[in-house]
């Protein structure tokens, strides 16, 4: 007997030293096994000495669903997730692939009704009835802002995370620390060296087409870290592109994102070529060149030249390069 | 002979473990109380009572459900804070699992909830299903050319909220999520709204020197 209490002493102190944090629950369950195995002993010795004296088997009687009144209250029948019961279900329901020259099996007894979630619990009514006590905790969606052009235009920045609900081993999904941050540079506070400076660092981050710089940020774990630094991202990107470094004024005509033609060798191309054929009047060069330039022709030109250097070379393009040029050169 | 020698080991462990819980007692309900939010933690005299009585065997039941139900009978209620409420341009539920019919009745059942809380529905749809076929051997051992093939298939539905409000938001998503049914499993993108934070509106550059370097 002193064995035996000592050993459990010793399984109580390990529960006590490994789990210092749970409740006396561990304790009750080192003994009680003990205590249960010892009343069970005694069960079976009962149980053993006479089978006559067996409590007589009872029919089951009427399933509930034969007392159930037509008008009852479901919700109260299912009141939360709970497999099938079939009597409990007052619906001929059958299931099952059906015997030769006959039909699907019918509900009691049957496991393929058991297995499939059921919405029993989730009845119109009983939706409506849960509705009607979480309407309280929802708030109204601001009025003011009914188009999507008002929420960009008062809310340009978008935060975009997603949640993951599955069953598994972890509760956790490494995806859902991932946050992309879009937000369009026209609503920013910038000007023309930033907005050129801001693309310049940002890359392929920028969409041309819709105008929206987008961040995705996942290397911190978690998600609220990921969010600050995406935060701190668009921050230090703002402010870098308003400084104005020394460097930034070495920057040459390859580094220019648009073409640009004022003193670009088209220009001079084009006014050598018209002072050799000589079709402005004589004068001093410079007064010459200026008066060139006025002209509508090279102004055509000009603009010809900028589009295909920008756009690149489609049909049109090259076909207002071609009118251009045979104006200008009055071919 | 059985029956005193039974109880006789049961006082002596039961000694041991009222010792054991005198011990264990203050610092398991601190932890405890740090694990569950709400209001249930129980003073050391409770838990001995409690322990007390599921050993004798004696009226266990009585006094262990009577405190649960003191404990429950808490009202709740709704405060609201000052603090802004999120905005969601868009939110978008997207359910996966193997079975048609019961994403159809879940389907039916988000709707119906999302008409009911007065949330607005974009666009309710289903995206083609994904069929991810293996081919295996058929036997333990050899026999090369047969073989058995399976294949599992993940039927979605997509549920886009528009113009909705992080408590809204909060509220139908935890209520749609503890009604998931077994074997679906759900994605849910937000998308957040936020105004510019006051450190973008202005370059700093403006009012302080270049020459400065500021820690951000």
């Amino acid at each position: 007997m002193a064995l035996l209490g000592g050993r459990m002493f010793l399984s109580l102190g390990r529960s006590n030293i490994s789990n210092l944090g749970l409740k006396q629950t561990t304790n009750r369950v080192t003994y009680a096994t003990a205590l249960s195995v010892n009343s069970s002993a005694g069960n079976k010795e009962r149980g053993g000495r006479g089978s006559v004296g067996r409590r007589p088997r009872r029919d089951p009687g009427e399933p509930r669903t034969g007392k159930m009144p037509v008008d009852q209250d479901w919700a109260s029948v299912y009141p939360s997730a709970t497999p099938f019961r079939s009597n409990a279900v007052p619906l001929p329901v059958r299931m099952g692939y059906p015997v030769k020259g006959g039909v699907s099996p019918e509900k009691k007894g049957n496991l393929e009704l058991v297995k499939i979630p059921n919405f029993l619990h989730l009845t119109p009514a009983a939706i409506k009835k849960h509705c009607e006590a979480l309407k309280p905790f929802c708030t109204e969606w601001p009025s003011a802002l009914d188009t999507d052009a008002k929420c960009d235009e008062h809310f340009p920045i978008k935060i975009q995370s997603s949640d993951y609900v599955s069953a598994g081993p972890s509760v956790r999904n490494p995806s859902a620390r991932i946050v992309h941050l879009k937000v369009k540079l026209s609503s920013l506070n910038l000007d023309e060296h930033a907005r050129k400076k801001m693309l310049k660092l940002v890359g392929e981050r920028y969409c041309k087409d819709s105008d929206i710089l987008s961040i995705k940020t996942d290397c911190c774990p978690l998600r609220q870290q990921n969010y600050e630094y995406a935060m701190y991202l668009l921050t230090v990107l703002y402010h870098e592109s308003w400084k104005i470094e020394a460097w930034e004024a070495e920057k040459t005509a390859a580094d220019m994102e648009e073409y640009s033609w004022e003193d670009s060798p088209s220009q001079k191309n084009i006014l050598d070529t018209l002072l050799r054929m000589k079709v402005a009047g004589e004068g001093e060069e410079a007064e010459v060149r200026e008066q060139l330039l006025a002209r509508g022709e090279v102004q055509e030109y000009k603009d010809s030249v900028v589009r295909l250097k920008n756009e690149g070379a489609n049909e049109n393009s090259m076909l207002q390069y071609k009118e251009a040029v045979k104006k200008v050169l009055n071919v | 002979m059985a029956a005193p020698l039974v109880f006789r080991r049961d006082l002596l462990s039961f000694a041991r473990i009222l010792g054991g819980i005198s011990q264990l007692g203050p610092r398991g309900l601190n932890s405890c109380s740090r694990h569950r939010k709400c209001g249930q933690t129980r003073p050391p005299s409770q838990l001995l009572y409690a322990s007390l009585s599921r050993f004798q065997l004696l009226q266990s039941s009585s006094t262990f459900f009577h405190t649960a139900t003191h404990l429950s009978s808490t009202p709740f209620t709704i405060t609201a804070t000052d603090e802004p409420d999120t905005l969601f341009q868009k939110v978008v539920v997207l359910v996966k699992g193997h079975d048609r019919a019961v994403l159809d009745s879940y389907e039916f059942f988000a709707t119906m909830a999302a008409k009911e809380l007065g949330i607005t529905m974009a666009k309710v749809f289903e995206p083609p299903k994904d069929i991810e076929r293996l081919t295996l051997l058929k036997s333990v051992h050899i026999y090369k050319k047969h073989r058995v093939q399976y294949e599992m298939r993940t039927h979605y539905r997509c549920i886009e909220l528009h113009h909705i409000t992080g408590c809204t938001a909060q509220v139908y998503l935890e209520y749609i999520q503890r009604n998931l049914p077994e074997g679906v499993a759900m994605e849910v993108t937000k998308t957040a709204m936020e105004k510019i934070p006051d450190h973008i509106l202005e370059p700093m550059w403006k009012d302080h020197p270049i020459d400065d370097k500021p820690s951000k």
